[in-house]
């Protein structure tokens, strides 16, 4: 069974047709990339998939199970978990303070033992901060523990950002151009981090990526989208011999 | 060692002028490894070190690290290290380290420390030069280099004789295919194992040890050739604590963190052999990046750091009080010229007027302490800085902010040799001499040393051994130097560094670039002089970060580092430092013309020693267009430098640098 359907879906706005018949699956512990160039419809499909969008046809079916009409946060519950394009997090908070904030759906204390922070809420805080240690340990987050996240550089933000989502603990990661408008050190660091992510905790994880020379190195499956159409599918080989594909990044000789 | 073919004079010895002499070494404690267990009965379940990981400092008491070091020392045996092997180490400061280095002189064995930042050809040169048969690498980069190496036409026959590569960072290492690399505690689950078959062997082998068997080897920076592997005895290690200790005594009470790399003799001598001998307790931060925060955590009461790193932080402060709010720059210029003018008035040992020190009381409450604070030395005691000699000038400035820095001179070969008493600092000295040392100094003012602490010679090179003692058994450093009126050592420059000029006259470059790297502008800087030049230049690397801030609040614009370094107006500050230096130098010695280079310095492109001393001659060749166009009159030269990046790939930069010319 694949870790993720992606079941003929179609989405559209008014009359923008954004994803037209869309169907591909994500085995167990692939890492995945969805290419395409601007305005492909590639983001439309990781927020149809977390359930920031509802497509209009076809379904969303996660481990065998339809979680088409799950709002997002259910969809979190189940074991996906994503980062922004444009990075999202709480921008007057320290990094430690914004990868606590992601556990919130793993603690069980609710606002009154948490304000008295006592016996079993404390207890709680500090297992919670033992694993967000842990994260901060693996991606090299030391030095920026407790500095204020609006004060990082763009390619730490996206760290921290990273940081965030796995500190949800997911089954199946979505990384939204993880490396976009990162210098040629942060982006290999950014790419070491995904696979040792991917070799260490077998995690499933989908990205939309530019950078194909990258997407070639770390990736065992690629799906290619053109106009919210899927134009190619295949490995990493296949993709990049594929006429289709190669008309859509570099056009068609007239 | 051009310096030994013409026979010197000597002109006069000296040994500590106090007349104090070291403790001797009971024949009990004559090794590391004895030292340490007499320590873990003595100090048990006390923390003996701590390391921060996950955020939190975790302790090991002196019991735990005896598990450790005596688990690790039977795996390693049960592996086939055997009495005189060697192994080499290469790795950040951590627990580990220490217990490594333990573990194989428990076993008789020699450890070489190698820096982390070594690229393939000085980590191959290192492992096999040595003869090691352990390699024990921090992490993934370092055992990726150890792999590499397998397959390195030059190295890699030699390398194979290694029998495991041992890691304790496990972290990307999972999936890493093949017996030969091993982890940390797996070895130490196989001396588990094998001290049920020889209980007690640990401490048979430690009472075997003897003095003079070599702790380590610890290669010379090498500015002039391949670096040679200066073999230190226990002995040596031993009584180059015993001679610092009636200068600056250490107590169980304090601590002490762990940042110079092991690969320094200083950190092997002053960190963990003193570690060992006084029970302090040993701090390693949580990585290199964090060393400030875990510095100011800790507030340690000694701390060791080679000059640069001094020069470091004193920039960094004074770029953290430009940037402060205006009643603390208000405060500090206020009283720090209070605090310069007791601390030379202290100097030229003077009286300090009463009014002053009242000022100064106030400015102790008012900027200092909190100062001190930040940068996490309130505590300390022993400030000490050592390797390449530290600008007068910041030396001025951490005594008058009241961190009692002092100055430690010695070498790989020698340790330390005099140092600052308590009390007893000149700015311009690099301290007294040493109890249980005795110098001499020759005609042409180098200086030379016999001590207990000097090493045993060069590993397997008799003939370079043989021509660094002289017929009295002394030690020639090559260094030159001279002893004022107070007994302190004045430390003037390498004897082949002391450069003349055309004129007749000769300066000290170095003395110059201390000088000048005060400027919190100035990050890197050489003087250039010769036999055939009439003047003196020099070639500057501006601090990129100061300087682009600089920019910033006055409104240049500039795009990349090469841009900024042309921009007339960093010329101008440029100059404004070096007028300011002129002014203390005399005639002969001032600069008069100099450029800004479009790059920094770089060890990977063998213009810097790791311990980032500059490589004079390398330099010289490399910029010689540029010394041309100086003492050619031209305004401005055209450069296109190989750049070596450090995954081994080349690129070439072309660019145009100005000569610019001093009025002095």
């Amino acid at each position: 069974m694949a870790k993720l359907h992606v079941k003929n879906i179609s989405l559209s706005f008014g009359g923008i047709k954004a994803l037209q018949n869309v169907d591909f699956s994500v085995e167990e512990g692939q890492i995945f990339a969805v290419i395409g160039p601007n305005g492909a419809g590639k983001t439309s499909l990781i927020n149809s998939i977390n359930g920031f969008y509802r497509p209009q046809e076809g379904s969303i079916i996660l481990e065998g199970k339809d979680i088409s009409n799950s709002p997002p946060f259910q969809r979190a519950k189940l074991g996906i978990s994503r980062t922004f394009q444009n990075i999202a997090l709480y921008t007057n908070m320290t990094a430690l303070d914004n990868l606590m904030a992601a556990r919130h759906l793993h603690m069980k204390s609710n606002m009154l033992t948490g304000a008295l922070f006592w016996g079993p809420a404390r207890n709680e805080e500090i297992a919670h901060r033992h694993r967000v240690e842990e994260i901060i340990d693996f991606l090299e987050m030391e030095r920026i523990r407790t500095e204020v996240v609006g004060n990082l550089s763009y390619g730490l933000r996206k760290r921290v950002e990273l940081g965030r989502a796995l500190a949800l603990e997911p089954s199946l990661l979505l990384l939204d151009e993880p490396m976009a408008g990162m210098n040629v050190e942060e982006k290999e660091d950014m790419a070491r981090f995904i696979l040792d992510i991917h070799e260490r905790q077998g995690m499933t994880i989908m990205l939309i990526e530019h950078d194909i020379g990258l997407v070639m190195d770390i990736c065992d499956q690629i799906v290619a989208l053109d106009f919210g159409v899927k134009i190619a599918e295949g490995t990493p080989e296949e993709i990049s011999h594929d006429d289709a594909v190669i008309k859509a990044y570099l056009g068609q000789e007239q | 060692m051009v310096v030994n073919e013409k026979k010197q004079k000597e002109i006069k010895r000296y040994t500590n002028k106090r007349g104090q002499q070291p403790p001797d070494i009971p024949p009990k404690t004559n090794t590391l490894p004895k030292i340490f267990l007499q320590s873990v009965k003595t100090h048990g379940e006390r923390v003996a070190m701590r390391k921060k990981r996950f955020g939190i400092w975790q302790e090991y008491t002196w019991n735990e690290v005896y598990r450790h070091v005596h688990d690790f020392c039977l795996g390693l045996v049960s592996l086939g290290l055997q009495r005189g092997e060697k192994v080499a180490i290469v790795g950040e400061n951590d627990p580990e380290f220490y217990w490594s280095e333990l573990a194989v002189f428990s076993a008789g064995g020699t450890t070489t420390a190698v820096f982390t930042d070594a690229n393939l050809q000085e980590l191959g040169y290192v492992t096999t030069n040595s003869d090691s048969m352990f390699l024990i690498a921090h992490d993934q980069e370092q055992c990726d280099k150890a792999l590499d190496l397998l397959e390195d036409p030059t190295f890699g026959p030699g390398f194979k004789q290694i029998r495991k590569v041992i890691y304790w960072e496990e972290r990307g290492l999972w999936n890493y295919e093949g017996d030969w690399l091993i982890s940390y505690s797996e070895v130490e689950a196989l001396g588990r194992e094998y001290a049920k078959s020889h209980p007690n062997l640990f401490e048979e082998m430690i009472a075997q040890g003897d003095e003079k068997d070599i702790a380590l080897f610890s290669y010379t920076s090498g500015t002039t050739s391949l670096p040679k592997a200066a073999m230190i005895s226990h002995r040596n290690l031993i009584y180059a604590n015993s001679n610092i200790e009636g200068v600056t005594p250490r107590r169980p009470s304090d601590n002490y963190v762990s940042f110079s790399p092991l690969a320094w003799i200083t950190e092997q001598s002053l960190g963990l052999t003193s570690h060992l001998i006084y029970g302090f307790q040993v701090n390693f931060p949580e990585s290199p990046e964090t060393v400030q925060t875990d510095i100011r955590e800790i507030a340690p009461s000694t701390l060791l750091f080679p000059s640069r790193l001094w020069e470091g932080i004193a920039r960094t402060m004074q770029m953290r009080i430009n940037d402060s709010i205006w009643i603390n720059k208000v405060l500090f210029s206020m009283f720090m010229p209070i605090a310069y003018q007791i601390i030379d008035l202290e100097d030229e040992h003077k009286p300090v007027p009463l009014h002053l020190r009242f000022l100064r009381w106030i400015g102790e409450f008012a900027v200092f302490q909190p100062l001190r604070d930040k940068i996490g030395m309130v505590r300390m005691r022993d400030a000490i800085t050592s390797g390449a000699a530290l600008s007068p000038d910041v030396l001025r400035f951490f005594r008058a902010v009241g961190v009692e820095l002092k100055s430690l001179y010695g070498s790989t070969e020698m340790q330390g040799v005099t140092m600052h008493y308590q009390n007893e600092v000149k700015l311009a000295s690099v301290g007294e001499v040493l109890p249980g040392i005795e110098i001499k100094i020759m005609d042409d003012q180098e200086i030379r040393v016999k001590s207990n602490a000097v090493f045993a010679g060069y590993y397997k090179d008799d003939e370079k051994t043989g021509e660094s003692f002289d017929d009295d058994g002394f030690f020639m450093t090559g260094d030159a130097g001279y002893i004022d009126e107070d007994g302190h050592l004045i430390y003037l420059d390498r004897v082949k560094d002391m450069i003349g000029l055309a004129n007749g006259e000769s300066f000290s470059p170095q003395y110059i670039e201390g000088r000048l790297k005060f400027s919190r502008f100035i990050q890197d800087v050489m003087a250039v002089g010769g036999f055939d030049m009439e003047f003196v230049t020099a070639i500057i690397i501006i601090d990129f970060e100061n300087v682009s801030r600089w920019a910033e609040k006055n409104r240049v614009h500039f795009t990349t580092y090469v841009d900024l370094t042309q921009k007339p107006e960093v010329y101008e500050i440029i100059r404004k430092e070096i007028d300011r230096v002129n002014d203390t130098l005399p005639e002969h010695a001032r600069i008069r013309k100099f450029v800004i280079l479009h790059k920094a310095f770089d060890a990977d492109e063998a213009e810097l020693t790791r311990t980032r001393k500059l490589r004079r001659r390398a330099l010289e060749q490399r910029y010689g267009e540029m010394l041309d166009a100086m003492y050619g009159d031209k305004d401005a030269v055209t450069v296109s430098a190989e750049v070596k990046y450090r995954d081994g790939r080349s690129g070439v930069i072309e660019t145009s640098v100005k000569v610019a010319t001093v009025n002095v």
